[in-house]
């Protein structure tokens, strides 16, 4: 590439996040502390604080992010541990479907939890036919509020998040240093304890910190909990009256400096150093390989997790095969019907052919700027680049609903930017909503595949007469296909499950994507919650055969996806 | 100080044979080098007495004790990795005083011998340092130190000095000799740099594809080899292959593409009997080149390269019958052959062309 076109490509890109990145945020700080009459206020705040519901909320979603944060640490660590010691029967399958839940809608699986957990669910029934409950005063294991079933739906749906980090921080780790612990007498979890655990911690930082954002902001799963004592919920139902309403743009600041502060205590206390990569590894890791026993018990484990991982959208599945399934242990009667009647309600098939459409352009959108980012950022010395590099990473740290907040506030009505709502049509906002928050998974993969691919090949093709822009497309970009694909792949596949942007900017049932189509058809009446489950099955059908292919190119780099 | 008795040593990986029934002894004391090219096996011996590999047979000792199940961190051992596996999270002072803060050891005693084994090193003053803040030659002194103050039983050096520059690597050389001598240290040292193994070693071992080729000092593994593969491994040579046609006293008579040769056996015990097919050895430093033809031994050819290196010149001679190039060293060249094409001759004394038996 030339200089030139460098430069064109940097700005561009630079641009693009400027107006669709920072502008956002910026509008809706700004929101929050300019009086109508134009005025630096700081009275939504003090008003704000002093609003009692305001502040359960923002406690209650520090405690959503906290607890799942550290569940999902607790499920995803011992896993990670086995896997990176034990080299056991049928661990590469599992390996893979371990990482399964984190493309399950968690809101659907939502559904699941309920059915299992709530006061008439599957357990309190299995409890009460066996005489341990007494049906009348039914045990309720979702906790006062249900933010016990919110952070368990969470934790299983983020733990993949935490063991790709994990395993990625374990793999790179030089076997060398535990070793020479080993050499120096020190055994076992002294060992993990004293010199494993430091030196993966910034790999679990950035896992954790990624979590606790998500887990913090979510949006879906309290909302079909039906739970409104949190923030995002709270800013979701400010939205109904925003005009003139500077609570929800006050509350979605508090929440983003929430994020970005604990974000950097963490930083602050664990993340100090890089120690990846430091020492070069003298002895490749080698697995021990498992006796029977312990074998069956790694993949025991391995096993027992993904199942009840998977166990709420097992619930789902069922919930769309029931006619009926209330204070019974399985469905009293099973129906095909609500799959037939998923396809012809209005709402469904508008809904698919509007998340492809939406998901497809992002994902196109993500490859171009993706393969220019990641381009200036490794292939040029241009200054600057690392904040382009750093800024392209940006949207896995800040909120979803940050964001979808910020488009809304900036395309409403007599806004500069209200020319993206084409009539009533949000697809131009919400394209470009799906890929900012997609691009650091494309940025990644195709940054990666630049750092593997010696830039003399390129050289060598300009050497031989082709333009430079010939020599990428010609050499490189074939090249690193495979890393394309893969993260243009989990670009895709999170497009289709997103939940924040689509709930907040998609208005109109025929502009719906599917996580809203999913939405409404939950709280309807009737057959609603079924029609949705089936709707649900649907939609993980087809995450589950994309995510498989992604799994298979990218192999254990998918780990490096989910960092910051 | 232990010595260390290793028999019938197996260890395998898969269908690959690492280790192939191996017995080694070692005295209290001694600074032993195992050589050998990548892949046959040296590394492999060093962590099977670290205690990293179980092997599938055969047994380990140090003095008296059988070691061969005894995990690692109870084994005792001192060891120095190739990439020094200096843990980052832990400044220099706390990386030495690891070992002895496992040992239980009292805060004052592991700062006393923490200090002393920096100042052994010569990195007094610097233990509040950052490991990323050290030099390559720093980090490999703070690993020496951390593997040498817990005083162990004995010292295993894994390609210590492979990450060093040149100069450095000259210098550390012997300094890790000073330090295991004034210590007594038994110390097992793995290297593929022959350069390093004779100018340190008190006795070497060079493996071959898990089994020791030979034991003995420098000077015995450098003039008395015993097989082609030892003489090869272990500094330049020119191999011929030749065939033994008379004795007579200490000089054995080899007929040979390029000529009859005259040779002497130096193996107490192998001897080639009449018309058995040998091989020869004759190190290039030990020929020399001349236009006109020598009264002993001499190998015709065309002078096909001369290269002038200052303390060397270098000449490669393409003789008749023969692919490979005779390749000779004049070493302090007063005047050096720059006519190549032209017919020269080589030559070497009996006693510097070592008869081995056939490759």
């Amino acid at each position: 590439m030339s200089r030139t076109l460098a430069i064109t490509v940097y700005a561009f890109t630079a641009t693009f996040f400027a107006l669709f990145f920072v502008f956002p945020i910026w509008h809706t700080v700004q929101e929050a502390f300019v009086t109508a009459d134009g005025k630096i206020t700081f009275a939504y705040f003090t008003e704000l604080f002093r609003n009692p519901i305001y502040v359960e909320g923002l406690v209650n979603s520090f405690y959503m992010g906290l607890f799942t944060t550290i569940l999902a640490l607790l499920i995803a660590l011992p896993l990670a541990l086995i896997s990176n010691t034990w080299e056991f029967r049928g661990k590469e399958i599992l390996n893979a479907l371990i990482l399964v839940p984190l493309i399950l809608p968690p809101f659907v699986g939502a559904l699941g939890v309920r059915q299992f957990l709530g006061q008439a669910g599957v357990l309190n029934t299995f409890l009460t036919d066996l005489g341990l409950m007494d049906a009348t005063t039914p045990f309720d294991w979702l906790g006062e509020g249900r933010l016990a079933g919110i952070v368990l739906m969470n934790a299983l749906h983020l733990y993949p998040i935490a063991y790709l980090n994990i395993s990625a921080a374990l793999a790179n780790l030089d076997p060398a240093m535990e070793e020479a612990a080993e050499n120096m007498g020190c055994h076992g979890i002294r060992r993990l304890f004293r010199v494993t655990f430091p030196l993966i911690m910034p790999g679990l930082f950035a896992g954790a910190t990624i979590i606790f954002i998500w887990a913090f902001t979510e949006l879906g799963v309290p909302l079909v909990f039906d739970y409104d004592r949190v923030t995002s919920v709270q800013i979701f139902e400010g939205l109904k009256d925003l005009s003139g309403n500077p609570f929800p743009y006050a509350l979605v600041v508090v929440m983003l400096v929430a994020a970005v502060f604990f974000y950097l205590i963490g930083k602050w206390f664990f993340g100090r150093d890089n120690f990846a990569g430091s020492g070069r590894a003298s002895t490749g890791r080698s697995h021990r390989v498992a006796s029977p026993l312990v074998g069956t018990c790694c993949a025991g484990i391995f096993t027992l997790v993904t199942a009840i991982a998977i166990l709420p959208h097992l619930g789902v599945i069922l919930l769309s095969l029931s006619n009926d399934w209330y204070g019974t242990i399985l469905p009293t009667a099973l129906t095909g019907q609500h799959y037939e009647d998923a396809l012809g309600h209005p709402l469904t098939i508008h809904s698919i052919a509007n998340s492809l459409k939406y998901s497809s352009l992002a994902t196109g959108l993500d490859i171009l700027l993706g393969i220019g980012i990641a381009y200036v950022v490794v292939r040029t010395r241009l200054p600057g680049r690392q904040l382009l590099d750093a800024m392209a990473m940006l949207p896995l740290a800040v909120p979803g609903l940050v964001l979808a907040f910020g488009y809304l506030a900036m395309t409403r009505e007599g806004q500069l930017f209200d020319f993206l709502i084409i009539g009533e049509d949000p697809i131009l906002i919400l394209v470009i909503a799906y890929s900012v928050r997609r691009l650091p998974y494309v940025v990644r993969s195709a940054a990666a595949g630049f750092q593997q691919t010696s830039v003399s090949l390129e050289e060598a093709a300009q050497n031989l007469g082709s333009t430079p822009l010939r020599a990428l497309r010609k050499i490189t970009l074939p090249l690193i296909a495979a890393n394309l694909i893969a993260g243009a792949l989990l670009a895709f596949s999170f497009a289709m499950l997103e939940v924040s942007d689509s709930l907040i900017l998609a208005e109109q049932q025929q502009h719906y994507p599917i996580t809203k189509a999913i939405y409404a058809l939950i709280s309807s009446l009737g057959t609603g919650p079924n029609l949705a489950s089936a709707l649900g099955v649907w939609a993980m059908i087809f995450l589950a055969v994309t995510i498989t292919g992604a799994g298979v190119i990218l192999g254990r780099k998918m780990g490096a996806l989910f960092r910051v | 100080m232990v010595s260390i008795h290793i028999r019938g040593l197996v260890k395998r990986f898969g269908e690959v044979v690492a280790l192939n029934h191996l017995d080694l002894d070692i005295a209290a004391g001694e600074l032993f080098f195992l050589l050998g090219p990548s892949g046959c096996g040296k590394t492999t011996l060093l962590r099977a007495i670290a205690g990293f590999h179980l092997p599938d047979a055969g047994t380990i000792k140090f003095d008296g004790d059988d070691v061969t199940k005894v995990a690692p961190h109870k084994r005792e051992t001192g060891m120095m990795f190739q990439s020094y596996a200096l843990w980052p999270h832990l400044n220099v002072f706390r990386n030495v005083a690891f070992g002895l803060e496992e040992r239980r050891l009292a805060k004052p005693e592991i700062k006393r011998r923490v200090d002393e084994a920096l100042a052994m090193v010569k990195m007094d003053g610097l233990g509040p340092r950052r490991i990323n803040q050290l030099s390559g030659g720093q980090q490999q002194r703070v690993a020496l130190a951390r593997a040498l103050v817990i005083r162990p039983r004995c010292l295993l050096l894994d390609e210590p000095l492979s990450n060093l520059d040149s100069k450095l690597r000259i210098e550390m050389r012997s300094e890790i000799r000073r330090i295991c001598k004034e210590f007594g240290l038994t110390a097992i040292y793995v290297t593929h740099d022959q350069k390093e193994a004779l100018s340190m070693a008190d006795r070497m071992a060079i493996l071959d594809a898990g089994n020791i080729a030979q034991i003995g000092t420098p000077e015995e593994l450098y003039r008395r080899p015993r097989s082609a593969f030892v003489a090869g491994f272990v500094g330049e040579t020119n191999l011929i292959p030749g065939t033994l046609t008379s004795v007579s006293g200490e000089n054995y008579y080899i007929r040979t593409a390029v000529g009859e040769l005259v040779g002497r056996v130096v193996s107490p015990d192998w001897q080639p009997a009449q018309g058995e097919a040998v091989t020869l050895s004759i190190r290039p430093e030990c020929l020399s080149i001349d236009s006109d033809p020598p009264l002993q031994n001499p190998i015709a050819g065309r002078l096909t390269e001369s290269i002038y290196l200052g303390e060397t010149a270098q000449y490669a001679l393409k003789c008749a019958g023969r692919e490979e190039a005779v390749h000779i060293s004049e070493l302090n060249p007063r005047r050096v052959i720059r006519d190549t094409g032209a017919a020269f001759y080589a030559t070497a004394l009996p006693e510097d062309i070592v008869i081995l038996p056939a490759s």
